[in-house]
């Protein structure tokens, strides 16, 4: 079965797509540093993140909206602390609700820590739904072990990789029984339905993983991986990497500045 | 329960990404003292499971659904180390692939849903067991109270982590997440209960396995 779900467009060809991995990741991470720890309420360099992102979608050749909408996994968590606004007592109130009984107040304090939130999180989560959709996990990985990432972490990941496909395979063939076979029932029967399909998929790869270590070991596995060296750090690399460092120093000092 | 980055400061962030180091390097050298490289490819399709069987939604009330989280049977079944490496190599993927948790906040995720979820459902499992006994039923009534504890657990991890920063008041949000979680952790208990009880029926022998 095709699994598209799984990085969509990382397979593109783009400037964005044919840097090294390990440029895409440095660059991706120290964006993030900087979103994180750019002083509260700054409007102008926030604005100025969002449009060097938007240079790398357009250089990128993804389409806008397949970020934006993948962008949007940190909505259940916004809310979550948008709910909790109100509550946040002290400093001038900026608006209230009579609901009910309930005289709800918002403070101004309660709402900048919300939008300075939520713009961090945005920006943060654009840049590494970039770095998704222009990197193959698995030269992603090449990146990361190159980059002095724990091996043994970067081995148990690729191995996760690999069985990610033939096990939501099995997972998407025990959903179809089941939904062939029923439409609905009663909750408690779906849990354990649920339960059931959980626990014949842990024990198949319970054993597989049995079988593929004897076929490791029968091929001359020591615990080692060995791997041809593919990745190429070039000029490109180092520019891009060094050019959105210098953009988000100018960006920073823009921002102490004025 | 998947923390994006900008929730939490720098000094939450930090904290939590060295006990986390600490706690992966540790369960990295239990396993691979207790199981050799067999942990490699094992652990590595296991962390594939737990992924696979995230996507088996169950209903939940009001037409939503919801998936379990996975560390505590990944810590009943295979011990509490390897549920900490299995955990945190899920939540490496899913923060790189998917977006879901920020890479700075990975610290934190791996700490709750990794470190205190699978000890504090293995401590809960091994209690229960001391207390109740090694009946089937004393198995899948421990199995459940410790799948439930894992996300109630987890959960106030996260509240007390969101306190700290200054995203939301202490008061607020840690009871806001308890009463969500603990509602929300009957589903993983009684999934996680479901799963016990055809591998007890199945594969008893699995669940006398030493555990790491």
């Amino acid at each position: 079965m095709k699994h598209s779900f799984l990085d969509q467009y990382s397979d593109r060809d783009s400037p964005l797509h044919r840097l090294d991995p390990r440029s895409k990741l440095v660059a991706t991470l120290a964006f993030i540093i900087a979103v994180v720890l750019t002083p509260v309420d700054s409007w102008p360099a926030y604005g100025m993140y969002l449009v060097l992102l938007a240079v790398l979608i357009v250089l990128s050749r993804v389409p806008p909206l397949y970020i934006l909408r993948r962008s949007l996994v940190i909505v259940p968590f916004v809310l979550l602390v948008a709910v909790l606004i109100p509550f946040f007592k002290g400093g001038e109130v900026a608006g209230s609700y009579n609901i009910g009984m309930w005289n709800i107040s918002v403070s101004q304090s309660g709402l900048q820590i919300f939008w300075n939130i939520l713009a961090r999180a945005w920006l943060s989560i654009i840049s590494l739904s970039i770095l998704a959709a222009t990197t193959r996990f698995a030269s992603l990985l090449e990146g990361l072990e190159r980059l002095r990432f724990p091996r043994v972490l970067v081995m148990l990941l690729s191995f996760m990789y690999r069985y990610i496909f033939i096990l939501t395979d099995e997972v998407m063939r025990m959903k179809q029984a089941r939904d062939s076979r029923s439409f609905g029932g009663k909750w408690r029967w779906q849990i354990k339905t649920v339960g059931n399909m959980v626990g014949t998929l842990f024990l198949r790869s319970y054993e597989r993983g049995e079988r593929v270590y004897a076929a490791m070991v029968a091929r001359g596995f020591d615990g080692h991986s060995r791997t041809l060296e593919r990745l190429r750090f070039g000029r490109r690399d180092a520019l891009f990497a060094a050019g959105l460092s210098l953009a988000l120093v100018a960006i920073n000092l823009f921002n102490l500045l004025y | 329960m998947h923390i994006p980055d900008g929730f939490l400061n720098a000094a939450t962030m930090a904290t939590t990404y060295v006990i986390s180091t600490g706690g992966v390097a540790n369960a990295v050298r239990v396993a691979n003292k207790k199981l050799g490289d067999k942990h490699i490819p094992m652990m590595g399709i296991l962390a594939a499971f737990i992924f696979a069987a995230q996507m088996l939604n169950f209903p939940v009330a009001g037409g939503t659904s919801g998936h379990i989280i996975g560390a505590a049977l990944a810590a009943i079944l295979l011990g509490p180390w390897a549920a900490v490496l299995i955990m945190s190599v899920v939540l490496i993927a899913q923060s790189l692939i998917f977006q879901d948790g920020g890479l700075l906040a990975l610290g934190a995720n791996i700490f709750n849903m990794g470190i205190i979820a699978s000890f504090g459902a293995y401590l809960l499992y091994r209690l229960l067991g001391s207390l109740l006994g090694d009946s089937r039923r004393a198995r899948l009534t421990a199995g459940f109270v410790a799948a439930w504890g894992s996300v109630f657990l987890a959960a106030i991890a996260c509240a007390l982590e969101l306190a700290i920063s200054g995203t939301s008041p202490l008061a607020v949000v840690l009871p806001a997440m308890a009463g969500v979680y603990a509602f929300i952790g009957i589903g993983e208990g009684l999934v996680t209960t479901a799963v016990l009880s055809l591998v007890l029926a199945t594969r008893a022998d699995l669940l006398s396995l030493q555990r790491i």
